[in-house]
This record gives structure tokens, sequence and C-alpha cells, in this order.
């Protein structure tokens, strides 16, 4: 409730120069950080591409003077934020080298791991985007809609195809488990 | 027709989130081939979210207000940068004009009947008030095209921001 209170505080115009418009936003940093930098990282297939694009999304936001949002329009404001830049990104001269397959950083769980990761890369970027904002971020068709720029009626079948060919590409006694 | 997912998907993924199951989803669940494959890669996808957040190593998030405000002060100069630049070419204009007319129009000015309507006193009030004016002038153009020529040092990756 407090960090709300402080997130709220900040998202008020003329925050960042303050010291408690700096505490709000170390806070939502803190909120949505993490997500952010994991959908990145999951629709690039990069974690350097991830962590630049994570940088820029916040430095644009505090860029921007948006008009006042509660919590839950910060956060799909910054999730669109970070789209765009990622397909600014897929556009520029990087285009091939986000489709590079990624590293695995950590040992846990590596085997299921790495199913997840390969299925995602067998993804379109946009199948990626789509999958990720439904079902890790769970956000509604409509929010879908306004982080992506598509159209709020073809995100049901467009989910629907990834989902399908995202479930061909995991192996099926995970599926099954 | 176009094969579409179940229409209780978004529910069932809510309900994933939230963690409230209400026992009408969860019949539905168990018969709808659909929502048992979203629910299925929701779980996969979301263990794999939460993997990757050990991975996630975020800078400061004072690094990141410093940055952008240094983006700020760059974009406010390059905005000014523009702004004197125009200045700059108005006043080149101003010059080259101002020039042409002292040596054409102001040689054929018809001296005789501009003093015929002067007496001495605002005769010389006139003149000492052009040269105020110009003095002016001078001194307004001079350091704005002095001053080209140094901004053009100061920010020559004008448009290279990011």
């Amino acid at each position: 409730m407090e960090d709300a209170r402080t997130i709220a505080a900040w998202i008020m115009p003329g925050r960042e120069q303050t010291a408690a418009g700096e505490e709000g936003f170390r806070r939502l940093y803190e909120a949505t950080s993490r997500p952010l930098w994991g959908y990145l990282q999951h629709a690039s297939g990069r974690p350097d591409v991830a962590d630049d694009l994570l940088q820029e999304t916040y430095c644009k936001f505090l860029l921007r003077k948006a008009p006042a949002m509660d919590e839950a329009q910060t956060r799909s404001y910054l999730f669109r934020i970070a789209t765009n830049l990622l397909h600014d990104r897929y556009r520029s001269r990087d285009d091939a080298a986000l489709e590079e397959p990624a590293e695995c950083g950590v040992e846990t769980d590596q085997e299921a791991r790495l199913d997840v990761q390969a299925a995602m890369r067998q993804l379109k970027p946009r199948e990626r985007e789509l999958l990720w904002l439904a079902y890790v971020e769970g956000m509604s068709h409509a929010e879908i809609a306004a982080a992506t720029g598509l159209g709020a009626m073809s995100i049901r079948i467009l989910l629907y195809r990834a989902r399908q060919k995202a479930s061909e590409f995991l192996r099926p006694q995970r599926m099954k488990s | 027709m176009k094969r579409m997912s179940c229409e209780h998907e978004t529910e069932v993924i809510r309900a994933l989130h939230s963690g409230e199951w209400t026992e009408e989803l969860r019949r539905h669940m168990a018969n709808c081939e659909d929502c048992s494959q979203a629910l299925h890669l929701a779980e996969a996808l979301r263990e794999e979210a939460s993997r990757a957040e050990i991975d996630c190593n975020p800078p400061d998030p004072h690094w990141i207000l410093q940055r952008s405000r240094r983006m700020a002060r760059e974009i406010a100069l390059r905005r000014m940068a523009m702004l004197l630049a125009a200045m700059r070419a108005l006043a080149a204009v101003y010059v080259v004009a101002a020039a042409g007319w002292l040596l054409h129009g102001y040689a054929e000015l018809q001296y005789r009947e501009v003093a015929s309507t002067m007496n001495g006193a605002s005769a010389g009030f006139a003149l000492m008030g052009a040269m105020v004016a110009a003095v002016c002038v001078v001194a307004g153009l001079f350091p704005i095209l002095r001053e080209g020529g140094k901004s053009l040092v100061l920010y020559p990756s004008r448009g290279k921001n990011r």
C-alpha cells in the first residue's frame, strides 16, 4: 500500500526533480524492472539487448511528460515503450543479430529451461511478445493491443496461433506433465 | 472458418495469476483442451520468467535518473542550438539586406526632399537615432554570428542522441 502511494505520488507531474520523486521512481523501478527485463530478454532472445533496452525504456519514460496514470497504466505504458524500442531494434541493422540463440546463465532446472527457450526461439518476435504479455504478465487482450500497437480484435487469433506453435515446439512430455 | 481459442482462456490465465479458481472454472478446465494447453504453456513461461529474474541485474535507478536528466539537458541544448542557428540565419540575411540598402538604396535617397521636412535639430536627432539603432543592431548581431562557429564545435553530433 505504501509502495502504491509512493509510486502514485511519483507519477504526478513535476515528479522527478524532488527527493520524494526519486524515491517513488526507485520503487516503481524495483517493482517493474525485472518483469520488463524478462520480457525484453525473451522477446529479443538476447540478454545484452534486454539490458540496453531496459535502460532506454526508463529514460524514455522519464523524458516523456506522460499524463497522470495509475500503477497498472504506468506498467502498461512501460511495456508499450519497451515494445516500441524492440520493434525499432528489429528494424535496425541489428535485426539479424536478435535471432541468435541466447545463452543460458543459470544451471537450475537447465533442461526445462532449454525447452522453453528453444521453443521461444522458434517463434517470431511478435509471437514471443504476445505469449509473454498474455501468459507471464497476465495482460488482457486490450492491454496487449495497447502495448503492441496491434488491433484488439486480432489479438485473440494471433495469440491462439502463437500458442499452438509454441506448444508444438515444447517437448510433448513437458506439456503432458 | 478461423479456429479461435476458448472464450474462457483469459479467465483461466487470470485465475493462474491470482490463484483464485472457481469450481466452474475447474470443471471447464478438465474438459477444455484449449484452456488446458494455455494453462500448461503459461505455467512453463512463468517458470521461465522466475528463472530469468535470477539472471536479471538491473542498473541502479539513480543512475537511470542521472542518465535521463543528462539526456533531457542534451535535448534542450539541441533545441536551443537549432533556435540559435535560425537566429544566425536571419541575422545573416539582415546583414546582407542592410548592406545592399546602404550601397544602393541609401545612395538614391532624395536628401533634399528629406532635408526640406527637417530643421537642424530634428535632423541631428534623426541622425543620432539612426546611429544608436545601427550600434544596437551590430552589437546584437556580432555575438550571434560569432557564437555560431563555437556551437558547431560544442554540438557536432547533433541528431545522434541514441
